[in-house]
């Protein structure tokens, strides 16, 4: 560590701009992969948020809550409890005069269960009235406000916005919370229909002749375009990852080989090989170190800054994965030149 | 005392036809207390000879004994132990690492060879012995050749060997500093009792050696 922290503050441009590069790299990969999660996440933080296990739907729907239809007599079979949420959703174009429309999602739900009384308010209040709805407050970024008046799919009546809500998308869009009854209006749905389907926060397992349970993963893995989407970020991610994990690894890799000649002398005055591993591992580690934490300052301040349109998120897993492959990585970088050190022929140093 | 003692020491490199015999059954003796020259043509064996005294590598046969140890079967980590504890180097490039002030070239022996170091007394003494104690905070680069070597010298002093060898150690030197360096040498060899080696082709370092030997196509005569 000695050698490794000397030549470190001795040489303070040529390893800053290996910091700096480092901390390109491992920024590079937070940043993608931040973005890559954070556009995931908008297909099913409403399913986060709800904190739901399993959801039940109409067994011809193709695990499409859209598509699902459930009557009257199938809600009947399923026994419900405050951890279930009967909801209805309908794909409307959202619209008040003067704005062009937006995709959303319409979200019918009960006032007794929790994915009416769990809504995380962020302006307004909850919607009471028959023709009330909330929305998600990504609408705000687009030009809509408390009290305006709009139509779903160029409905008859005008709905009104008395709420913002936090973490209502689901699928990218938007939730618009509103009635059951305006949910069945909105579909057209024969009397005897009742719900699209119901979420629960516990693990169900029901079955009957019309509908049957699923896992929230296995439901979100059918999320319109979500595995696709998914794999093809976690590929490009992969690949990304791998190439720049190797060129750290060799970049420190060419830093050891640089300082051979030094070695040889070191070695010549009896200097152990293991002082010099161990001097080329800690500067390895301690560049890359340095490299990450600036990287997740500037990553946590780009968080910050991001527009909602496009949101970027973390789990502890990324984190771990980002740093975990670039300490390895300098591990590695570090670990190749041991050989080359251990046979380094002292005799170099004198010539002759 | 006999510090170095060299008998019938052959260096072979290659094998077959494409062999090269860089000694030929050298015989060499080094006290402590004396100052020894080495010198010859490019290419004669000297640095050869240097680097089998030195520990850095064995000879093809023949006898090495340093301090009355034979080393000539010693395992490289045993060599290396033995060049940290009685064998003091001062070679003619990259004499010093370039980051480490002088001070931390002291600071690093300190950390791999905890004991038998000079003490800080007897350390300073040496720096004004060699007139750079005021340059211990100074990095290799912002030294003149005379100073780098005179830091590579109290290096090489500071881990206490009973032996130092030197490869072309004026190399670089004007002639003021090639006195300066010979003086050294010599008052360093008598008043702290070691055996030093010189490998050179200055003849301007001979009246201050005790022993001069002459090195010719791997065959080493005694001179003086």
């Amino acid at each position: 560590m000695f050698l490794a922290i000397k030549e470190i503050k001795h040489e303070k441009m040529r390893y800053g701009l290996i910091v700096f590069m480092i901390f390109l790299i491992s920024y590079m990969i937070l940043a993608t992969w931040g973005l890559a999660y954070g556009l995931a996440r908008e297909n099913t933080v409403a399913l986060e948020n709800w904190q739901a296990k399993s959801v039940v739907l109409n067994k011809n729907a193709n695990l499409s809550m859209n598509s699902s239809i459930l009557t009257k007599d199938d809600l009947k079979k399923i026994d419900l409890t405050d951890q279930d949420a009967v909801v209805g959703e309908i794909q409307v174009v959202l619209k008040k005069s003067g704005k062009t429309g937006i995709n959303a999602q319409y979200m019918g739900v009960r006032k007794s269960e929790f994915a009416y009384k769990e809504q995380k308010l962020v302006s307004g209040r909850k919607a009471t009235g028959k023709y009330e709805v909330t929305a998600d407050e990504s609408l705000k970024n687009k030009g809509y406000k408390l009290g305006d008046q709009v139509t779903l799919n160029g409905s008859s009546h005008k709905y009104k916005i008395v709420g913002f809500v936090q973490d209502a998308k689901i699928n990218i869009e938007p939730i618009i919370y509103g009635s059951l009854a305006n949910w069945k209006k909105l579909k057209n749905a024969m009397p005897t229909i009742a719900a699209s389907g119901v979420i629960s926060k516990r693990s169900r397992s029901v079955k009957g002749k019309n509908y049957k349970s699923y896992g929230i993963k296995q439901f979100i893995k059918k999320l319109p375009g979500y595995s696709a989407q998914n794999l093809t970020f976690e590929l490009m991610i992969a690949f990304m990852f791998i190439i720049s994990l190797m060129i750290v690894g060799v970049f420190l890799y060419i830093l050891t080989i640089q300082k051979l000649p030094n070695y040889a002398v070191l070695r010549a005055q009896g200097i152990p090989a293991k002082t010099l591993v161990w001097a080329t591992i800690s500067q390895s580690l301690l560049l890359t170190v340095a490299g990450l934490a600036i990287a997740l300052l500037a990553i946590w301040g780009t968080a910050a800054a991001m527009p909602s349109s496009a949101p970027m998120a973390f789990t502890g897993q990324i984190f771990a994965s980002a740093i975990g492959g670039m300490l390895a990585m300098a591990l590695i970088g570090g670990l190749i030149p041991v050989k080359t050190i251990l046979k380094i022929d002292p005799v170099a140093a004198i010539g002759g | 005392m006999t510090a170095v003692e060299i008998k019938n020491v052959k260096k072979v490199y290659g094998k077959g036809d494409a062999a090269t015999v860089a000694l030929k059954g050298v015989n060499f003796e080094a006290n402590l207390g004396e100052v020894v020259l080495l010198m010859g043509p490019s290419g004669a064996g000297k640095s050869t000879l240097l680097t089998i005294i030195g520990a850095l590598q064995s000879a093809t046969s023949g006898t090495v004994k340093i301090d009355g140890q034979d080393i000539t079967q010693l395992k490289e980590k045993d060599r290396s132990r033995l060049r940290l504890n009685k064998l003091g180097f001062v070679l003619q490039a990259y004499n010093l690492v370039p980051y480490l002030t002088v001070q931390e070239q002291f600071q690093l022996l300190d950390r791999v060879k905890k004991s038998g170091n000079l003490s800080q007394a007897d350390l300073k003494g040496l720096l004004e012995d060699l007139g750079i104690s005021g340059l211990v905070n100074k990095y290799p680069g912002e030294l003149s050749g005379g100073q780098k070597q005179r830091a590579a010298i109290a290096r090489a002093m500071y881990a206490n060997p009973e032996i130092l060898l030197a490869d072309e150690p004026t190399a670089s030197l004007d002639s003021a500093r090639v006195e300066e360096v010979g003086q050294l040498f010599k008052k360093l060899a008598k008043d702290r009792q070691k055996a030093i080696i010189l490998v050179t082709h200055d003849p301007r370092l001979e009246k201050y050696a005790d022993h001069i030997y002459d090195m010719m196509d791997g065959q080493l005569t005694q001179r003086k």
